[in-house]
């Protein structure tokens, strides 16, 4: 079988077909996947009915796996699937649906905000692998906006603006902003706000973007409402039609994304009355995206 | 001289010839002009040098004037304008821009949210009425949205969902999104949240609207995330672009909305550095909207 990708949108997104994931992948298909991630930002595979243990092995291809610890509120007892995987379903360890007001739904409706994934951690996040097990009737599409392109769109003058900008990143703001604060003070450390550069450049291809997330709050030096203004215009130009691309899910669908390069959000379903099993993987990133001063 | 209203949007905003405002008018003026209004939501004059009285006087002929105390964080001696005017300047008693870090400024950023006036107030406003006195070179546009074509197009289940939803308005509200929650007790009591219903029906065209605006922090009934989710979903889809337009001021301008039916926020200029002297007045409501307050 030879790899095949084809483009699915103006400015990213691959869809990859001529590979089973669930078999072992050559260096050099490894390779190839990596490239194919660092210039289209998101890859699509279909019909990837992996076990966890699959997932888990496919995703080392990109690097190393980043531990789902300190990203949400539930308890290492509440979780159902093991640590190498971020549970972005709205089931409790035995299966059932999560209660309307479940203090753990509150906080997972936060995946609605665009984000990149793990942008709260001192070394942020590569990618994420998510795997499609079961599916709502309606809604819970994934939408994803791609950041080389929304930087490509920006004005000169704003481009100066941010090039040395650093802002703080932690999932107390993306929460605050619906109003979620009710945080022990056990959360509270966990969740301590982290220093990231706004302009990152991608290793292999050179090409800038802006690192966005609605867990910023904050840019260094500046007063907090005028950093939130400007975070604020930047998240709605970068979120524009002509940079996002929505996947409507179906069982099987594995998608790859590049949290250095991509935002993402979910959108609205009824998921306080049907399942959607969603399980994740992370890959570390290598390096912090500010100096070692920070 | 006879008044003529031609449509310059798809969905509303007319601009309006013949009429000198400076002058009284008739009784068939005010009523073509109120009748526009319910029709279309914003109202565009050109070439209208009015003095401040002349704006008050052309405002009564709409009902009763707001008096604009309650709605900002202005100490009775940093008044450039008097009470009959919301300054939506960014200049100071002296008519000095406001330096960066002035409180006044961080919480007139806040008018860069979507939102429709005094909507934190029991009676909202009915109408605006804004008189362009300088504008900045670039920048400072405000943008309109029209919410009865945003209700219309919101699919059935939607509109099911919100036919009865109740929210809470507030300044604190829209300030604490940009992270200004510096309050002191006299402005947290004179800024107590107000309720009103989500949806309106403007009581001429029998057009239904939604009532949304950045003011907003809860819905009654359901808990804080969820609601502040379903309103950021529901701004998101009332702020598409095909719903606004956008109004570049050159001095001479008067635009009057009518707050029943659209939102507006200012755009981005250099407001550190440009003088832009724009001074409201404000046709006060008569009812609340919320029946059992009435």
């Amino acid at each position: 079988m030879t790899i095949v990708i084809e483009r699915k949108h103006e400015h990213f997104v691959g869809e990859v077909s001529g590979i089973d994931c669930r078999q072992p992948v050559t260096k050099e298909d490894g390779q190839l996947m990596n490239e194919a991630l660092d210039q289209f930002g998101v890859l699509i595979f279909r019909k990837q009915a992996f076990t966890d243990l699959e997932q888990i092995t496919f995703s080392k291809i990109f690097g190393e796996i980043e531990l789902a610890k300190g990203g949400n509120v539930t308890k290492d007892k509440d979780r159902r699937l093991d640590v190498q995987m971020a549970d972005v379903s709205n089931l409790d360890k035995d299966g059932n649906l999560l209660e309307r007001s479940d203090r753990r739904r509150m906080f997972n409706l936060g995946n609605r905000l665009w984000h990149s994934d793990s942008s709260y951690r001192v070394i942020p996040a590569k990618c994420s692998l998510l795997s499609c097990r079961s599916v709502a009737s309606s809604g819970g599409d994934t939408e994803f906006a791609f950041m080389p392109a929304a930087y490509d769109a920006l004005d000169q003058d704003i481009k100066m603006e941010i090039e040395e900008l650093v802002t703080e990143h932690s999932l107390l703001y993306s929460r605050g902003q619906l109003g979620f604060t009710e945080f022990d003070d056990e959360e509270r450390k966990a969740f301590a706000p982290v220093a990231q550069r706004l302009v990152r450049t991608n290793e292999f291809t050179g090409r800038k973007s802006i690192f966005l997330s609605s867990h910023i709050g904050s840019i260094v030096g500046w007063e907090i409402p005028e950093a939130r203004d400007l975070i604020r215009e930047l998240m709605e130009h970068a979120t524009s039609q002509s940079f996002v691309y929505r996947h409507s899910w179906s069982v099987g669908d594995l998608l790859v994304w590049d949290n250095r390069q991509c935002m993402h959000r979910v959108r609205r379903f009824d998921d306080a009355s049907e399942p959607r099993d969603m399980r994740r993987t992370t890959i570390a990133g290598t390096a912090k995206t500010v100096p070692k001063s920070n | 001289m006879s008044l003529k209203i031609e449509q310059v949007h798809r969905y509303f905003v007319g601009e309006v010839s013949g009429i000198d405002l400076s002058d009284p008018l008739s009784k068939s003026e005010v009523i073509q002009i109120e009748e526009g209004m319910d029709q279309l939501g914003v109202l565009i004059f050109r070439e209208q040098f009015l003095s401040d009285e002349e704006q008050v006087s052309y405002t009564k002929n709409f009902g009763e004037l707001e008096l604009h105390v309650g709605s900002n964080v202005l100490k009775g001696n940093e008044r450039r304008l008097s009470l009959e005017f919301a300054d939506v300047s960014n200049l100071d008693q002296d008519g000095e821009i406001l330096k960066k870090g002035d409180r006044r400024r961080m919480f007139n950023l806040g008018n860069k949210l979507w939102h429709t006036d005094s909507s934190f107030r029991n009676i909202p406003s009915k109408f605006s009425i804004l008189s362009c006195r300088s504008s900045p070179k670039v920048g400072g546009n405000t943008e309109f949205s029209f919410m009865p074509a945003v209700y219309d197009e919101l699919d059935e289940g939607t509109k099911q969902e919100i036919a009865d939803l109740i929210t809470e308005h507030s300044l604190i509200y829209s300030r604490g999104q940009l992270g200004f929650s510096d309050f002191n007790e006299e402005e947290k009591q004179m800024f107590k949240p107000v309720q009103h219903v989500m949806v309106r029906e403007n009581e001429f065209t029998k057009r239904k609207s939604i009532y949304l605006s950045s003011h907003i922090g809860k819905i009654l009934g359901w808990e804080i995330p969820e609601g502040r989710d379903f309103i950021r979903e529901l701004m998101e889809f009332a702020t598409q672009r095909h719903f606004v337009y956008a109004h570049e001021w050159k001095p001479g301008d008067l635009v009057m909305w009518d707050n029943r039916q659209c939102m507006h926020r200012v755009r981005p200029f250099k407001d550190t550095g440009e003088k832009r002297d724009m001074r409201r007045t404000t046709v006060a409501g008569i009812a609340p909207t919320l029946i059992s307050a009435r």
